[in-house]
């Protein structure tokens, strides 16, 4: 367990600030860059990393959640269904924590962090579904109102056991790793299930907060967390999200996406130099 | 009242109690370090932070339960049980059962 000094405070504090803000632009929890700045550069345990960072995923998402809420952007139904899959998943992934070793967890991450690298660039133009705006949404499906194209957007959840199996899977690499996971579920929930864009964004955003709740309490009852770096973390990626969402949206973000993939790159690669010792 | 409404106002409770705690013990724990108040205030932080999201199926079972939807009550329910699971697993590793 790190020890805690004020340098150390401002140093995790800063960091934060900084993994919020590039998660807000880049539209992922800041969690993918903290924790390998916590395990590789500061050297912590990488389960101390996970713990810390899984903290800031429950705040972002609380906070990011508690903004959207009543605007129907979120669906809720979608989101607590595919909960119950996604905080299976995470309980799993922090049992298991405790019994694997540091660097099968490093590998792990620099495998998971080249995927997301990937899915960063296929993405640097958004797809979105094609939208019928007659359509029945049925139980699960959803309806809101789009502000720029002025619009009520409506649409069916198609292929649902892909979400749940996208959610235990995202779930699961949480908690194993100590990042949101959203990253897996967006990209499944708009390219294969048909939820627009924006509430898979804020669908997946909500869910997290629960993902992470399961992964991160084992760390706490653990002792592998340290509450005065998580206040730290906590506060920084809250004020880093915050920053990045008020003034980032005008950016053009697709040489940040690429300059971001190619960090997440070299991180991967540095993960498995560590992990393979 | 709508449940989208009620969780929204859960969730900002819950952040901006949590945050005034972790702020205030941090900030306490710099002064006079990390144990007494501080560390009482962090922990206090943390488990506020941990039981927000909690709060929020707690109150979504309710609101199911008393619409009589009881798939999704059902659902709420177990997502509820999961959360809990992963308490009693934490207590397990901290050896306090």
């Amino acid at each position: 367990m790190p020890a805690v000094t004020a340098s150390l405070v401002l140093i995790i504090f800063a960091a934060g600030t900084i993994a919020g803000s590039l998660g807000a632009l880049l539209g992922l929890g800041g969690g993918v860059f903290l924790v390998p700045f916590l395990n590789l550069v500061l050297g912590f345990p990488f389960s101390a990393a996970a713990a810390i960072s899984l903290t800031t995923v429950i705040a972002t998402s609380s906070t990011v959640s508690a903004g959207r809420a009543g605007k129907q952007l979120i669906n809720m139904k979608l989101g607590m269904l595919l909960e119950v899959a996604t905080a299976a998943g995470s309980f799993l992934g922090g049992v298991t924590a405790q019994f694997v070793s540091q660097s099968l967890l490093q590998r792990l991450f620099g495998f998971v962090a080249v995927i997301v690298a990937v899915i960063m660039l296929s993405r640097l133009r958004h797809r979105n579904v094609i939208l019928d705006p007659a359509a029945d949404p049925g139980v699960l499906g959803g309806r809101y109102h789009e502000a720029e194209s002025g619009c009520t957007v409506s649409y069916r959840v198609k292929r649902l056991p892909l979400a749940i199996v996208a959610s235990f899977v995202a779930g699961n690499v949480s908690s194993l790793l100590g990042i949101g996971g959203g990253i897996i579920k967006v990209p499944v929930l708009n390219a294969w299930c048909g939820v627009p864009l924006r509430a898979a964004a804020a669908t997946s955003a909500f869910m997290i907060g629960v993902t992470a709740t399961a992964g991160a309490t084992i760390y706490y009852g653990h002792g592998q967390l340290q509450p005065a770096l998580a206040a730290a973390a906590c506060l920084g990626v809250q004020l880093g999200s915050w920053g990045g969402m008020k003034f980032g949206a005008a950016a053009s973000s697709k040489w940040l996406k690429i300059l971001m993939a190619a960090v997440l790159v070299i991180v991967s690669a540095m993960m498995f130099l560590r992990g393979g010792r | 009242m709508k449940l989208e409404r009620l969780i929204g106002i859960v969730l900002r409770g819950g952040v901006m109690v949590s945050s005034a705690c972790l702020a205030a013990g941090l900030l306490l724990s710099l002064v006079t370090g990390d144990g007494g108040v501080a560390g009482f205030l962090l922990n206090a932080g943390i488990i506020v932070l941990l039981a927000t999201p909690l709060a929020r199926v707690v109150v979504s079972t309710v609101q199911y339960v008393g619409e009589r939807d009881w798939a999704f009550a059902t659902l709420t329910f177990v997502v509820l049980l999961e959360l809990i699971a992963s308490a009693v697993a934490a207590l397990v590793f901290n050896r306090k059962i």
